[in-house]
């Protein structure tokens, strides 16, 4: 792992950590907020798509039929992670925020905390990858860190 | 140094023309800057923020418009000014209602801003035992659930101190799944971005407000462009689980938060395995396993109970796209602004029908979308869902038709056979007829855009509440203790759903008819009646705001004379007492010393 890709890796806990500390600047506070909303909004997808991402990338996406720019797929599949960055942030946060009310523990905290430390073990657990496409030869194991 | 007068003029001419987009793009943006600071909304009439619009917002509107049509058709350009002329569109469309009025706009953003805080306070999710029908946000309650942790973590007061935004964070939302999908179908850009700018000029339905289906309806498209791209049949399965775990993360998402999107979705997923080419059924199991899931344990109380109504409502088609009693626009400016949203609507649809009649390549290949089109129109015989039935289906069906109107505002779209055809057309047809070919799309475009304003804040007559409004209503909440009753016209005031725990409502224009009659001939007398069962510690109020008339009168209930007419009565009663009273409205207080009796 390059220095650069550890610190994409780091970012997302970077960022519910920072959450949770900025949690004690007072209420309304553009850091406070720029904080909390960063991290709600990409911080766990970015971990949890980092944490898939190779295994995700070999099925191969549909394209267009006449398609002839090499970098046109290459730019969707960009896309398509930014999606699942923002659409996993947004369904973890209301299902963590949901089970939480479900269980009658609820605290705005709690949710923060909960995220945070979701993102931490994505971010530290090794990146899962798909088995091979030929049985018998594996090149990677599934959950190799390689 | 180099001499300016050394250069090439070549050279100074390539730069000016590069930076023409970006010149155009900042004045569209400079003349709306320009019109949000001369706009005054503190007497808007029927016509609601149309009339009240400095003329610079049309101009701005108009020029990021033509803008937009050279940039997108012009091949030597970079790929992203399309974007930020779409962003510039978004900013235009969704912010300008959040610059312009100083407290959020719509009453059913206001009742959930009413839901989250009542879920803050109650602290657990409960049952219609303490809420009665309100019960319902609790079964669904993944939005409300995540506001009140984003309320808490900002260390706001409520919702409503951000909710003016969500328009343009949700049609943000939007934005990737529907690039993805449909450069699932297509490399050219110009029909991209042209499908992206009508799909959001034509979502006027003002679903994008402060609600869970907002995000639904993101998460709806995502699940589709994961499909879409992912599914197709390639033979070869790995990663698939993982896919599916995406899906399933994003369709339990939706299944907890809104009742309509998850149908929607299965009935879109169904129709998308009729096709050899997405005939796999994981996405649409995991979908309906995810919703019947839910359906069978969370939101079990209030199936049971609907249940019945609902399937009276199947196969009543002519019910399930009325609109009903109350929603009958009246007056020249809601008769205008209603024609408008249809004639948009109307167009876009037909645009919709000429490009899969015109564009026959297309039209195979990309007879997904046409199928996602199509998908959601069983639902108008399904049910009527609370009369809105026909603007949701509108609205799902918008991604597919705006890919397909584009198409026919694109005389030829860039396939291996159209090209050589476009080329020939190009060589062959005459300067004039030429033109015409850029022209005519371009004042579709442009008619199609402007239209969109009277369409979406054509109402905000009725969905605006000045900061005297909220003040008074706040003073309801701030005297009323458990057990109070609040009378009012209709529902449409801020914090209508404040306290709905321990505070009741009754809307007398939503009663029986006769009932309606009985108060306008004694407005007085009925009401007190209705009010006389309210016990102490609890208190009966009467409330009577602007937004009220503005929604009786433009929705062909009672005038505002009529309404008039029962607040004089009020006032004049021995009955009630004057509690509050400012420019938005008063507020009476049914006195409980014997004055019910009377």
């Amino acid at each position: 792992m390059t220095p650069q890709e550890l610190v994409v890796r780091m970012l997302p806990p970077f960022g519910g950590w920072l959450a949770l500390a900025a949690l004690a600047l007072p209420g309304g506070s553009p850091l406070r907020g720029a904080a909390v909303a960063v991290f709600l909004a990409a911080g766990p997808g970015a971990a949890l798509v980092g944490l898939c991402a190779p295994a995700l990338r070999v099925r191969p996406a549909q394209g267009p039929v006449d398609g002839r720019d090499p970098g046109f797929a290459r730019r969707s599949d960009l896309l398509e992670r930014l999606m699942l960055i923002v659409f996993v942030s947004v369904g973890a946060v209301m299902i963590v925020a949901t089970v939480l009310f479900a269980t009658h523990a609820f605290t705005a905290q709690r949710v923060l905390l909960a995220l945070t430390v979701l993102t931490t073990l994505a971010a530290f657990s090794p990146r899962l990858r798909a088995s091979p496409p030929t049985p018998g030869k594996p090149r990677t194991g599934k959950g190799s860190a390689l | 140094m180099t001499d300016l007068s050394d250069l090439p003029p070549a050279l100074t001419w390539r730069r000016a023309r590069a930076a023409w987009p970006a010149a155009v793009l900042l004045l569209a943006l400079a003349l709306w800057a320009y019109a949000v600071r001369h706009t005054d909304v503190s007497a808007l009439d029927d016509f609601g923020l149309v009339t009240a619009l400095h003329p610079s917002f049309w101009a701005g509107l108009a020029v990021l418009t033509a803008g937009f049509w050279l940039t997108v058709r012009d091949p030597a350009r970079s790929r992203l000014w399309p974007g930020a002329y779409v962003l510039g569109l978004l900013v235009m469309e969704r912010a300008t209602q959040a610059v312009l009025y100083p407290t959020p706009l719509y009453a059913w953003a206001w009742k959930h801003d009413g839901v989250v805080e009542h879920l803050l306070t109650a602290g657990e999710l409960q049952g219609a035992e303490q809420v009665g029908d309100m019960a319902v946000y609790d079964q669904w309650p993944g939005f409300f659930a995540a506001q009140a942790a984003l309320v808490r973590l900002l260390g706001v007061d409520s919702a409503a101190m951000y909710m003016a935004w969500w328009p343009l964070v949700s049609s943000l939302l939007l934005l990737l799944p529907l690039l993805l999908i449909y450069r699932t179908f297509t490399e050219d850009r110009r029909l991209i971005w042209t499908a992206l700018w009508l799909f959001y000029v034509a979502n006027w339905v003002g679903q994008d407000y402060f609600s869970p289906q907002s995000v639904a309806f993101a998460l709806h498209l995502g699940v589709l462009a994961v499909v879409l791209r992912r599914y197709g049949r390639t033979g070869d399965r790995r990663g698939q689980a993982l896919w599916t775990a995406a899906i399933a993360l994003m369709a339990v998402t939706i299944v907890i938060s809104h009742q309509l999107t998850p149908a929607m979705l299965a009935a879109t997923l169904l129709v998308l395995c009729l096709l050899r080419r997405y005939r796999d059924w994981v996405p649409l199991v995991t979908v309906v396993s995810i919703f019947l899931a839910w359906c069978m344990t969370a939101a079990l109380p209030f199936l049971s109970a609907a249940l019945p109504e609902m399937l009276r409502s199947v196969g009543d088609v002519g019910a399930n796209v009325s609109t009903g009693y109350g929603t009958t626009p009246t007056g020249t400016g809601a008769v205008a602004t209603s024609w408008a949203a249809r004639l948009l609507s109307g167009s876009v649809l037909l645009l919709g029908a000429v490009g899969v009649w015109r564009q026959r390549v297309l039209r195979h290949r990309a007879l997904p979308l046409l199928l996602i089109a199509l998908a959601p129109l069983p639902m108008l015989v399904a049910n009527s869902y609370g009369s809105e039935m026909i603007f949701r289906v509108l609205m799902f069906m918008l991604p597919g038709v705006a890919f397909f109107a584009a198409a026919a505002l694109l005389p030829t779209v860039r396939t291996l056979a159209g090209e050589a055809r476009e080329q020939q057309t190009v060589r062959s047809a005459a300067p004039r007829r030429r033109a015409l070919a850029a022209g005519g799309p371009l004042v579709a475009l442009l008619a199609l855009t402007l239209a969109f304003v009277p369409s979406y804040s054509g109402k905000d007559r009725i969905s605006y509440f000045p900061p005297e409004e909220v003040e008074l209503v706040q003073r309801v909440f701030d005297e009323a203790g458990e057990g109070s009753l609040v009378v009012a016209a209709n529902r449409n005031y801020p914090l209508a759903y404040a306290s709905y725990g321990s505070v009741d409502h009754y809307w007398f224009l939503e009663d029986d008819r006769r009932h309606v009659d009985a108060i306008v001939a004694d407005p007085a007398a009925t009401l007190a009646r209705d009010m006389r069962g309210v016990e102490r510690p609890g208190r009966a109020y009467v409330l009577f705001t602007r937004g009220q008339v503005a929604n009786s009168e433009m929705n062909g209930q009672l005038d505002g004379e009529q309404l008039e007419r029962i607040r004089k009565s009020v006032a004049g009663s021995p009955r009630f007492r004057l509690v509050a009273e400012n420019s938005a409205g008063s507020l009476y207080e049914l006195r409980q010393d014997g004055g019910a009796a009377r």
